[in-house]
């Protein structure tokens, strides 16, 4: 049942990676999001050195957005125009964050910053996903309408310069806030390891005005090609691409995702979400925990040179 | 590179041994070369030796066997974290090289009991009296700290290993060994070193290669990824897209 990862030089049950890959694909499947919030703190969790954890996890989510962007594509459900202009800013993102995780792996503070990352941006948008949720169920409790998205779009944005015109999405918005999201998501995919979706989603739907429709499709592409990349960017910057450890997790949640959609698809969107906060908040608390309580050990070994 | 002055110190001091202490020391492995592939889940090594031309006239309690295994030096950071408006955060690192990667020692007694600290420092016996450098300016005492938690650390993982009493005689002069090698260990040239004691001072030695080497797929992969990182990562997103294809391909969604 033991498999030896030749790029992170443990040994590890490989049952044990399926199932995390399995049980994170799951609930991907539940709940429409990459799950490598999850996943990168499990891997670490089970002893995967961090540096590899964070790599690895870019070279699955590649894997998992293919999937989901083929997917979409079929259903029409892809903005390939402003998913280009997302991608560009996600590629800049990638570049700086994979010299910034170099910097933080030089300085130590690669775990620190991780962590902390993990919990500001689990805690906001767990917190925000919450709070909506609830909203929205307490609505429906008391039989109110509901509320329509109004598409008028932020004065702030109709004002910035470099318009384009976004057919598919029905926009005509500058390019600036597209490429400063796609920059955002690009960072924290090389830095913590995540696809972004869970970033990317809400601020197409509450910044750029998107079409519900396109928005999932057309996050999975960016974060397809953002991911690709970073997997290359990791694997010549960091050596810490695991083949052996991706393909593991890959399996496993490619099962998982099929039966989590079908849980999925019986629940309603509003609890589907507000499930999603409690998780994402769970997470962040635990993570957080991490930071504030003594270690067993104040310090430290890591193989390397600063 | 710091092994040579040892092995030389090592070579002065049989030269110098007065010739009547005749004594002398055999030893073998139980392999030369450990070959880490999928299944491996660490294994285990047998260091066995005789002490030659045995003396009946030397007392037991005089006669001292140390069994030694270094691995390959490698470079380490070690951390320490302090607590920072609530939160542990990482305020100082000492980078460590010559610190071998794998360390273990077994004596007949406990090694203070062996020999003096002079000459156990000499030879670096015990994983506490392995000399590090580091190119950070600290002080004695801090790097005693980071040197003192960097065992610890290692011993916690299994990596270093300090054992009194594992050394296990068959007869009067036949005597063996059985050293734990986890999963993590590096690759790399280890050395198995076995001492001969008489009252504190060392009569014979014997110091014998051992390979830990990834073969197979295992080191293809390795070698891949270091040697053409660009084509390897290319790879890694081509596989992941093939199989984000296929699952797709099986799983296609009806309609």
């Amino acid at each position: 049942m033991e498999i030896y990862l030749p790029i992170a030089e443990i040994s590890v049950n490989w049952i044990m990676i399926v199932g995390m890959g399995a049980a994170v694909g799951f609930l991907s499947g539940v709940f429409g999001v990459g799950g490598g919030f999850l996943l990168t703190p499990l891997l670490v969790f089970y002893g995967i050195p961090p540096g590899v954890a964070v790599a690895t996890q870019a070279c699955h989510i590649t894997a998992s957005s293919v999937s989901g962007a083929l997917t979409h594509w079929r259903r029409n459900g892809i903005d390939f125009v402003m998913g280009g202009v997302l991608a560009v800013g996600g590629l800049v993102g990638s570049i700086l964050g994979v010299q910034l995780f170099r910097i933080l792996q030089q300085t130590g503070q690669v775990e620190f910053t991780v962590t902390a990352g993990y919990v500001l941006l689990l805690s906001s948008i767990g917190g925000l996903m919450l709070n909506e949720s609830v909203r929205a169920i307490r609505a429906r409790r008391r039989g109110d309408p509901p509320q329509l998205t109004r598409h008028v779009q932020h004065s702030w944005i109709l004002r910035l310069p470099l318009k384009m015109r976004f057919r598919h999405s029905k926009l005509y918005i500058s390019v600036i806030p597209p490429l400063a999201l796609g920059t955002l998501v690009g960072i924290l995919t090389a830095i913590l390891g995540v696809g972004g979706g869970f970033v990317l989603v809400p601020a197409m739907i509450y910044i750029l005005r998107m079409p519900t429709g396109a928005v999932v499709g057309t996050s999975q592409f960016q974060i397809l090609f953002v991911t690709a990349v970073t997997t290359i960017l990791h694997a010549i910057t960091n050596h810490t691409v695991d083949l052996v450890l991706a393909w593991l997790l890959v399996m496993g949640a490619a099962f998982g995702v099929q039966f989590g959609v079908r849980v999925g698809s019986k629940l309603r969107g509003e609890e589907l979400r507000a499930l999603l906060g409690i998780l994402v908040v769970a997470v962040a608390l635990r993570l957080l925990f991490g930071l504030v309580a003594t270690p067993d050990d104040i310090y430290s070994v890591v193989v390397g040179v600063p | 590179m710091r092994r040579i002055p040892t092995l030389l110190l090592l070579l002065l001091t049989l030269a110098a041994m007065p010739a009547h202490a005749a004594e002398d020391l055999v030893s073998g492995l139980s392999t030369d070369l450990i070959q880490i592939r999928s299944d491996f889940t660490g294994t285990d090594i047998v260091v066995f030796g005789a002490i030659e031309t045995f003396d009946p006239g030397t007392p037991a309690e005089d006669r001292d066997i140390v069994v030694v295994i270094r691995g390959p030096e490698v470079p380490r950071v070690v951390r320490r974290r302090d607590r920072v408006f609530g939160l542990w955060v990482t305020r100082r690192q000492i980078p460590f090289t010559g610190l071998p990667g794998y360390y273990f020692i077994a004596s007949t007694r406990p090694l203070d009991l062996v020999a003096s600290a002079d000459t156990l420092e000499r030879f670096e016996l015990g994983p506490s009296r392995l000399t590090a450098d580091t190119d950070v300016p600290a002080s004695p005492e801090e790097i005693a700290q980071f040197h003192a938690a960097t065992v610890r650390t290692l011993t916690r993982e299994q990596l270093y290993w300090e054992n009194t009493n594992s050394i296990e005689f068959l007869s009067r002069s036949l005597f063996r060994a059985r050293i734990p090698v986890p999963s993590t260990v590096p690759s790399g040239e280890y050395r198995a070193e076995v001492y001969l004691f008489h009252g504190g001072t060392v009569v014979s030695a014997q110091s014998t290669p051992l390979f830990v080497d990834k073969t197979g797929f295992e080191r293809e992969l390795y070698d891949f990824s270091n040697e053409a990182p660009f084509s390897y990562g290319l790879v890694a997103v081509f596989m992941s897209g093939a199989l984000g294809w296929l699952g797709f391909a099986l799983f296609r969604p009806r309609g």
